[in-house]
């Protein structure tokens, strides 16, 4: 469904990606998991066509990015890092913006509204003027237009940031129930929720791929021989420090499993 | 077509709920009122110092289309000019401030509908503006009576100077859009295309008493002297040319910086 191969994205003399590749399949839920500034949300900019890649190419449901954006853009529910929304609007009124700009048919609107509200738990805000919604509102109604017109992918950057405990978990159950239907790649720094809702982890650290694996897959590679279950969750910090944690480069360069996520 | 229809909607929505549209309004008719009754003033002054005699011949040639209206279009125009800036600062500069720039870029529309569609809400909230200057002439056509007994306002003259000022203001909001899309800041997109704006509409002044080519570039460039001709009724291939290519130009340029964001 989404191939990156050889991605790189540099700004000025700063690179923020580099030579990333990876492929997710149809209805896979992958967890973008890696330090602040590792390039995450650069990647997924690019993946949405915000902004081009320096090098190599990235292709959704088959087509280029760079190439055929609006093919792109058509099949991609994207939630920035900062919920895209306007102050002045109301929700409903921003929601069917967003439902023009991604030409949803007239008639489905109204009813498409009331499904991402209800699936987004904004219900009772939806008449409220945005300007003075919680930010865990305001990261809600991002996350309803996201989920709007159902896209086959969705791009979800860091989407519990800002909500208290009980909505994080609404959130994640929210990801869990479109899985299988849909394409989801979603970053995150909180790792509990990688193990809860993620079949998949990519570990990218200074926009170099560390690590792509299964949860089973991780921690057979750096806890051989421990009995984890998904429950016990500090397994994952554990892998997570061994990856990341070394700050200089030339250490993460050097683990072995750097070359072996390539694909 | 429908994404264009919803990025007019949603543009006019912040505009009638921000109280930006409605202070340029307000603007536009406290100064407009003032020219009015004031270009009334002088022409009512002047009529009655006018000795039966000597003034009977004048008066033949003078009109209230020419020496009030006109007059009153001519004037409102450099408050187009100045209010442009300040409707199409927001268009795009608020977008990447507050990063709906990155909604609106990656939905599946192109930059050229996300360019046409702000720009037909900023000329339907200058329609409005330009309706407010029109009140006046319909006005004066309750109370006043032509020479003979005819209609006061020549509505033909009065259409043409509203046009005229419709092109101007296309334009100044076609220049207001290309610089907002070039600045993150509604400040500065504001304050310089009230430059550029403010320039073009006072270029001749740079050259007074000089002459020849220099004089006729200026004169040629000047904003206000293209308005001349629509406010004598007359319609001038070179003044709509004048107008519309500055349109063009914005509006392409604003194409072109929307879509170099995707190459940056």
């Amino acid at each position: 469904m989404i191939e990156v191969t050889h991605l790189t994205k540099r700004f000025r003399d700063r690179v923020a990606v580099d030579d990333l590749s990876f492929t997710v399949e149809k209805g896979e839920v992958i967890g973008f998991l890696g330090p602040n500034g590792a390039g995450k949300s650069t990647t997924m900019r690019v993946l949405t066509g915000f902004i081009p890649a320096s090098a190599g190419t990235v292709r959704v449901a088959g087509f280029d990015v760079f190439e055929e954006p609006l093919e792109v853009k058509r099949r991609v529910g994207y939630l920035p890092e900062h919920p895209p929304v306007y102050p002045d609007m109301t929700p409903r009124a921003y929601l069917a913006f967003c439902a023009g700009l991604k030409r949803l048919a007239r008639s489905r609107v109204k009813g498409e509204i009331e499904r991402v509200a209800h699936l987004a738990g904004i219900e009772n805000v939806i008449d409220r003027v945005t300007g003075t919604l919680s930010k865990g509102y305001l990261q809600r109604v991002g996350l309803a237009q996201a989920l709007l017109g159902d896209p086959e992918v969705l791009v979800l950057d860091e989407p519990t940031v800002g909500l208290d405990p009980l909505q994080i978990r609404e959130v994640r159950e929210l990801v869990k129930s479109l899985a299988g239907k849909h394409t989801i790649i979603l970053s995150t720094h909180i790792l509990p929720e990688v193990a809860m809702t993620c079949q998949k982890v990519l570990v990218i650290h200074a926009g170099k791929l560390v690590d792509f694996d299964t949860l089973d897959g991780l921690i057979a590679k750096h806890l051989p021989g421990r009995k984890v279950t998904l429950e016990d969750i500090a397994f994952l910090e554990e892998i997570y420090s061994k990856l990341v944690s070394p700050v200089g480069p030339g250490l993460a360069a050097a683990l072995p499993v750097a070359a072996s996520g390539g694909n | 077509m429908r994404s264009v229809l919803a990025i007019i909607r949603k543009e006019l929505y912040i505009y009638f709920t921000t109280p930006i549209a409605y202070v340029a309004f307000m603007v536009m008719a406290f100064f407009a009122a003032q020219f009015f009754t004031g270009s009334v003033d002088v022409y009512r002054t002047f009529v009655t110092r006018m000795s039966p005699y000597e003034g009977e011949q004048i008066l033949e040639h003078l009109n209230l289309t020419d020496v009030v209206v006109s007059r009153l279009l001519g004037s409102v125009g450099v408050f187009i000019v100045i209010s442009a800036p300040f409707l199409s600062m927001r268009l795009v500069a608020e977008e990447k401030r507050a990063r709906t720039f990155e909604l609106v870029m990656t939905s599946p529309v192109r930059p050229f509908e996300i360019v046409v569609g702000k720009y037909l809400a900023a000329l339907a909230v200058l329609l409005v503006s330009i309706a407010i200057v029109a009140a006046f002439p319909v006005l004066l056509s309750f109370y006043a009576r032509g020479a003979h007994g005819g209609p006061a306002v020549e509505w033909q003259t009065v259409g043409t100077g509203l046009l005229g000022l419709f092109l101007l203001g296309a334009m100044c909001m076609a220049v207001g859009l290309f610089v907002s899309a070039l600045s993150d800041s509604v400040i500065v997109a504001a304050l310089i295309s009230l430059i550029v704006l403010l320039g073009l509409w006072v270029v001749t002044i740079f050259t007074i008493g000089s002459q020849g080519p220099l004089r006729d570039l200026a004169t040629g460039l000047s904003s206000a002297e293209h308005l001349g001709g629509f406010l004598q009724g007359r319609i001038e291939l070179k003044d709509v040319v004048y107008y519309l290519s500055f349109v063009a130009l914005g509006l392409w340029l604003t194409d072109r910086a929307l879509e170099g964001q995707r190459w940056a």
